[in-house]
């Protein structure tokens, strides 16, 4: 059971073609570590890597479903939803699931915190994103800084910071130069250069705000 | 109305996780809500940058939120619930590939446990591109053809004046030469 050219390639034709590869045992760690570079590989071709709109809609219903069982019956039995079950594919994530369930009273939300209702996170850190003159008047720029996904909006010497995850299923929004306006990708809901969300079949939440500074001519965000 | 809730959570002015407009909401919800939406992206593209396909990039990336879900705590800090995340995808991909070889299958990259930073394309393609540095030219020539610019064998072995089956035995050896190049310690 030697590792070989065709078997190889086999391998590297499985992932061009964004195919699940076949799991065959390997003979070495030196075939595992080919198959390694290969992904890696394959995942650095332009336009490769990002989760696909449907994915992301049957990620959305199974972790709401999950939330919302969790927090209407917290004795509930291991049972997995129907839904969730959806989600599942191949590999055994039923398992994974009916083990959350079972245990749900371990992750209940602790009572101090629920009744402030907001909570303190520490460790963010200043990181300078772009500078200021970089930045046109008014037209939204997008950046990527820690776990935040922003866009920047000048307004004269001030910037203000918006979330680019759009508050309906996360995908990654675009900004419109032409409609002057954020735009998903996925289904097409649209948010003003406020925030606000607009004519949208279900309301959604405005884009959340990010804290940011002008500092020396940098403009810096405030991420963890 | 059930779609705001579902979406309130958020990242406030300074970082914080901020309460939802229904206070009655109950706060776990909002945590993992938002948990998952701030961080599902990063998580798919950690996760394809090493499985390089698809469907395992989407099922190990729905079971890492799964048994994430399973140990998350409210009151975990912003940072703490990153390096959370990336562990456990860090875990669920050793697990992948021991389906393929079980021995020494732990993920090359043990970075991640000290530096839990979001991986993020530019940083994948700058990752191959510093491993593409260390290979000699015709090794190079064939993974980028092959990978970055989507050659079949067939039109790299035109590109590159071989035969097909030397094309496929260069990509092996290409293949093989990098992978140990990323085992070296550094």
């Amino acid at each position: 059971m030697n590792d070989d050219p065709e078997q190889l390639d086999k391998h590297v034709e499985d992932l061009l073609q964004d195919r699940r590869p076949e799991r065959t045992p390997l003979p070495d760690e030196d075939a595992l570590r080919a198959r390694q570079t290969a992904a890696m590989l394959r995942a650095a071709k332009p336009g490769a890597g990002l989760p696909s709109k449907d994915f992301l809609e049957r990620m959305q219903g199974s972790i709401q479903e999950l939330v919302e069982e969790r927090s209407a019956q917290p004795q509930s039995a291991a049972r997995p939803s129907r839904r969730s079950l959806l989600l599942t594919g191949a590999t055994g994530i039923a398992a994974g699931i009916a083990a959350v369930l079972g245990i749900q009273q371990v992750v209940k939300a602790e009572p101090k915190k629920v009744a402030q209702g907001a909570l303190v996170v520490g460790n963010g850190n200043w990181k300078p994103v772009k500078a200021l003159v970089e930045l046109p008047e008014g037209t939204p720029i997008a950046f990527r800084s820690g776990a935040i996904e922003g866009f920047l909006i000048r307004q004269g010497q001030q910037v203000r910071g918006l979330s680019a995850i759009c508050t309906h299923m996360a995908c990654i929004l675009n900004y419109s130069k032409f409609r002057d306006r954020f735009e998903c990708p996925c289904h097409g809901a649209t948010f003003e250069k406020d925030g606000q969300p607009t004519n949208y079949a279900s309301p959604l939440s405005p884009l959340p705000s990010l804290q940011v500074k002008v500092e020396k001519g940098q403009v810096e965000v405030f991420t963890v | 109305m059930r779609e705001e809730e579902r979406t309130g959570a958020a990242i406030a002015s300074s970082g914080k996780i901020v309460p939802l407009p229904h206070a009655d909401a109950p706060h776990g919800q909002d945590h993992l809500t938002w948990a998952y939406q701030t961080h599902v992206t990063a998580i798919y593209q950690y996760i394809y940058g090493r499985v390089g396909n698809r469907p395992d990039a989407e099922d190990l990336t729905a079971q890492v939120f799964v048994k994430a879900i399973n140990g998350m705590r409210s009151d975990v800090s912003v940072p703490e619930l990153r390096s959370w995340l990336y562990r456990v995808a860090q875990t669920t991909l050793a697990d992948h590939w021991r389906e393929y070889y079980a021995e020494g299958a732990g993920e090359l990259e043990d970075d991640v446990t000290q530096q839990p930073a979001p991986r993020e394309n530019p940083e994948a393609v700058q990752r191959v591109d510093s491993l593409l540095a260390t290979l000699p030219e015709s090794y190079r020539r064939v993974l980028e053809l092959r990978f970055l610019r989507g050659y079949s064998v067939r039109e790299t072995a035109q590109e590159l004046s071989l035969s097909e089956t030397n094309v496929k035995v260069l990509q092996f050896r290409a293949l093989n030469r990098a992978g140990r190049e990323r085992g070296r310690p550094s």
